[in-house]
């Protein structure tokens, strides 16, 4: 009798090699949950099946239960997933090119309304106050109602200027404009507005590839919002293949270089799209926004975002 | 459209029931979880998929010893319609507009969903029918949203009342609505902010702004793209200020919907258009269940599309 209970008392906590049929329950538990933390179902299926692999004949460890076992397998593997290799450190790379003396240029892409010319005047403030950096902004949205007025209202807020040239013309060019008028008046940075488009519209994602293609800027920043639910792997993909495959010849292709996640605020623990942002693309998420006044521009806490998907 | 895509999806799974010879449990598994999957990839909220599959099983397992195949097979189709129908419909019948009255409409949703955008597109889809339509302007928060609205009334030939200077949303409203009524115009619409659920002040605000304005109707304008937050934040503008009606917009995009079809059930109120682009006139009315017939390919009833 005594034999038989270490026994059983061994496979819940501990030493036991595990087998397909142990895991898998338990991982399609967590990803069910997951995914009603707004992973996409296609992303959270793919990390379990990985981690599934990565545990089956393996031995779980004395005093651990196979949950436990495979929730921090899988806690590993969004840890590793959501730590890029190579970060982007906007403000650091700034600096660098004002010593040089460049012009140190970004632009923010993304589809309609998710937050791309608030996160630039968030953009702005940060480079000004915490780097002391002269900002210009480019008004490249020539589109949208009131997309000029709204910069101007940041730019007076901030006290940085605006080129612009209203509703006409054609953005790449304007942005050029402004590069080259930065370059003359002795600014350090230049952040560029683009009008918010479907990634599936060719004609206007022709246009997005075409400006950042002729300004080569420094950096290209992707913003999508975290209340997006599977919707953001094709905004990614098609974002990031559009400015490959539109691009302007003889030039080096150019892919998205990181990302903002705004709207962070409004998700509670449904925090699913960082991964599946990062996943689709392996690129950093350089900031996330928070709010919608200027210093809601944080940097991805990777404890928290895990905190709240295994909560 | 994209919600289309969704359809397909159901309708192939449904399909595998006319290639199976039997219908056991296992086949049933198979093709709920197909459904399921579908249902996920489309954003529609994790509880409703749940929900949806146990209904059809309790249903399904109840006849599956003592009907004939083909009897449980219609059982499952049906099943399954009637849940997605169930989702997608609700009782309550959007507000009808009464000629020669003012007519108050309110548009709340969260920020960058398409309120300004859908308001000027709803303005000018009453007005080329010949209604006396008026927008106001009461998003005194968001950078430029005064230009906004006015640039894109300007441009639909729509009066427009608004203050570029003024602070307070709730005296704006108020005054923009008198100034309309006053002037014997029958749809007058309110553009709000963009706010959300965590920001009880945001969600007081939009409180003092309907009981200053008392409109006839709320309208809750969603991004099609939206995830799995969805429901939560639907639910809680339908808390704060019932919901009349629902517009989705950005349906022009790749989003298949399912979570703003979720905004449905938590506020029980009906689609009445989809915004699918960013002109003007770029909207469409939406009726739930020729939708539903036409995503499943069971016959076009009515149509889609009213005008
Ligand atoms: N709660 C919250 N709201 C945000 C955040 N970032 C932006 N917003 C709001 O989202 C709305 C849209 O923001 P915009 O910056 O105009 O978005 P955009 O991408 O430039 O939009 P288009 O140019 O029309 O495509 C505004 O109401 C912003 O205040 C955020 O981090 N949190
Ligand atoms: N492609 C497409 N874009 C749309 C549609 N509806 C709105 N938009 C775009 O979405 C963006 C945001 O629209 P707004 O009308 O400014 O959104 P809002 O809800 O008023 O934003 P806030 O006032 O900041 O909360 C703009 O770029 C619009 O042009 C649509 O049906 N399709
Ligand atoms: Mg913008
Ligand atoms: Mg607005």
């Amino acid at each position: 009798l005594f034999s038989k209970l270490t026994n059983a008392f061994q496979n819940i906590t501990g030493n036991k090699v595990l087998s397909e049929e142990d895991v898998e329950p338990i991982l399609k538990n967590f990803a069910d949950s997951l995914m009603e933390k707004n992973v996409a179902s296609e992303i959270a299926e793919a990390l379990c099946k990985s981690v599934a692999n990565t545990l089956v004949d393996k031995r779980t460890e004395s005093f651990t239960t196979v949950k436990a076992t495979v929730k921090s397998a899988l806690v590993d593997s969004i840890t590793k997933l959501l730590t890029p290799k190579k970060n982007i450190d906007i403000l650091k790379d700034a600096l660098s090119a004002k010593q040089k003396g460049q012009v140190y240029s970004v632009v923010f892409i993304g589809v309609n309304g998710v937050g791309k010319s608030t996160s630039l005047a968030k953009v702005a403030y940060y480079l000004k106050t915490k780097g002391n950096l002269k900002v210009m902004i480019a008004g490249c949205d020539n589109f949208r109602s009131g997309a000029i007025e709204q910069l101007k209202t940041h730019c007076l807020c901030l006290d940085v200027p605006l080129y612009e040239k209203g509703y006409k013309d054609d953005a790449a060019i304007i942005a050029k404009e402004a590069l080259q008028d930065a370059k003359n008046k002795g600014y350090d940075v230049v952040l560029i507005d683009t009008a918010g488009r479907m990634q599936g519209n060719e004609k206007l994602m022709r246009a997005l590839a075409k400006l950042v293609h002729i300004n080569s800027p420094d950096v290209v920043l992707f913003v999508g919002e975290a209340l997006v639910g599977n919707d953001a792997i094709d905004q990614l993909t098609k974002f990031n293949q559009s400015l490959i495959d539109y691009a302007v010849q003889d030039t080096n292709p150019r892919t998205i270089d990181g990302i903002i996640m705004t709207k962070f605020d409004t998700v509670d623990e449904k925090v699913g799209t960082a991964l599946n942002m990062v996943y689709t693309t392996g690129k950093p998420i350089v900031f996330v926004g928070v709010g919608q006044k200027y210093p809601h521009l944080k940097k991805l806490n990777v404890q928290t975002v895990i905190g709240a998907l295994m909560s | 459209m994209v919600l289309a895509e969704l359809g397909q999806k159901i309708t192939q799974a449904l399909r595998k029931l006319n290639q199976a010879t039997v219908i056991d449990e296992k086949v049933l598994n198979e093709i709920l979880t197909e459904i399921a999957s579908a249902l996920l990839g489309a954003d529609v909220n994790i509880k409703y998929v749940a929900k949806l599959r146990d209904a059809v099983k309790t249903i399904v397992t109840l006849q599956m010893n003592n009907a004939a195949v083909a009897n449980i097979r219609k059982l499952i189709q049906s099943t399954v319609v009637q849940e997605l129908t169930n989702m997608l419909q609700s009782e309550n019948k959007p507000y009808e507009f009464k000629k020669g009255k003012p007519n108050v409409v309110m548009f709340v949703g969260l920020q960058g969903s398409g309120k300004t955008t859908t308001c000027t597109k709803f303005a000018y889809h009453y007005m080329r029918k010949g209604w006396r339509v008026g927008l106001v302007c009461a998003d005194t928060f968001r950078a430029g949203a005064f230009e906004q609205l006015k640039m894109n009334a300007a441009k639909i030939k729509c009066p427009f009342f608004g203050h570029k200077k003024e602070t307070d949303p709730v005296k704006i409203a108020q005054e923009g609505v008198n100034f309309f009524k006053e002037q014997k115009f029958e749809i007058i619409i309110v553009d709000t902010s963009g706010r959300h659920k965590q920001e009880t002040a945001l969600f007081e605000e939009m409180q003092q702004v309907q009981a200053a304005v008392n409109p006839d109707t709320a309208l809750f304008v969603m991004d099609s793209s939206i995830g799995q937050a969805c429901y939560d934040q639907a639910l809680a503008f339908n808390k704060a200020i019932k919901v009349g009606s629902v517009i989705i917009t950005k349906l022009d995009g790749h989003a298949r919907g399912g979570g703003a079809l979720s905004a449905v059930s938590a506020t029980q109120s009906p689609i009445i258009f989809i915004g699918t682009g960013e002109h003007f006139d770029d909207l469409e009315s939406f009726n739930a269940s020729s939708f539903i017939k036409r995503l499943l390919g069971l016959g076009d009833i009515g149509g889609l599309v009213q005008t």
